[in-house]
């Protein structure tokens, strides 16, 4: 599901089903030598969560983007989304991000940490092949996290 | 001919009757061709997607076949890519669509170990056998859609999705 307002309805009706939100962590860095590899990496993030929410349609929601600079404060960034979207109703959040920071830090968020690769020179059949690979490694992570929760 | 002569009275009415039919054709058109709109509509989407399988190659084992399509979304144009479970079964060629019925996410064939020889749903652990039937007692509410299908030179095309043919 996308958080358009088509979908939120058959939401609001299967909310049992869906209990799953994506949620897309973006660093956005305008400074010149860093804006093309970031620019990058967030085309990169939005392809994989846009794959992720096909495979996954009728148990997750692709939450729109969250964005912050290098200055925000993540940790509090992070509670804030992770107590909003609990107190929505999902029982299952999934932050992913290209930033490693997220891993490295002790923060409370629980965030996939995935490389970012440049999407920019390749073909259409060569990107698709490229971001199913990358969605097959996610899937396990995913059916770890629901199968935990319903033992 | 020469003493067949037009007068101007004759003119005047060719002339009028000439002027008055085009003024009304210029009016009676755009009515008749709102009038017959929904013939003229092209059918979008009808039209047979080719992809790159051989069809000598497809076996009773479904197998994914991909293939991609040009959609509009209001004014924006962007390719859709999508794919199909193709098998053989005698000598029908059958395309599954792998959308599941229940809310959408996207099955896959043995997708479950415990079930080798049915399509599974990871989202909620729907599963539909070969077929596309829906198992009971699993959410999904009906059978996985269907595909139609043509060969051409040997490779497979895929065209619209209709209800399930074979259950």
């Amino acid at each position: 599901m996308y958080w358009n307002s088509k979908d939120m309805s058959v939401f609001l009706e299967q909310q049992e089903y869906i209990d799953t939100a994506v949620v897309p962590l973006l660093l956005v860095d305008g400074q010149a030598s860093k804006l093309k590899q970031n620019a990058s990496s967030v085309e990169f993030i939005m392809a994989l969560t846009a794959f992720i929410e096909n495979q996954f349609k009728g148990r997750v929601v692709l939450i729109p983007p969250v964005t912050y600079t290098q200055r925000t404060n993540r940790e509090q960034l992070g509670t804030e989304w992770d107590e909003m979207l609990k107190e929505a109703g999902f029982k299952h959040l999934f932050f992913i991000s290209s930033d490693m920071r997220w891993g490295t830090e002790s923060s409370s968020l629980d965030v996939i940490y995935t490389p970012s690769i440049p999407l920019e020179h390749m073909d259409k059949k060569l990107r698709q092949s490229v971001l199913d690979d990358q969605l097959r490694q996610i899937i396990p992570v995913f059916a770890k996290r629901w199968a935990n929760s319903t033992k | 001919m020469s003493n067949n002569r037009v007068s101007r009275r004759q003119f005047l009415n060719y002339t009028l009757t000439g002027v008055g039919g085009f003024m009304a054709a210029g009016m009676l058109m755009p009515m008749v061709r709102f009038a017959i709109d929904p013939v003229l509509q092209k059918s979008e989407g009808g039209d047979f997607v080719p992809t790159d399988k051989k069809v000598a190659e497809l076996t009773e084992v479904p197998v994914r076949v991909d293939f991609s399509y040009e959609q509009t979304d209001a004014w924006y144009v962007h390719d859709v890519t999508s794919f199909a479970w193709v098998y053989k079964e005698g000598d029908r060629i059958v395309a599954l669509s792998p959308v599941c019925k229940h809310l959408g996410c996207t099955v896959s064939w043995a997708g479950s170990p415990d079930y080798p020889d049915q399509f599974f749903c990871p989202c909620h652990a729907g599963r539909y056998l070969k077929n596309g039937d829906n198992v009971q007692g699993t959410p999904p509410l009906g059978p996985l859609d269907e595909f139609e299908v043509q060969v051409k030179d040997g490779l497979l095309q895929i065209g619209k999705t209709r209800p399930n043919t074979l259950v």
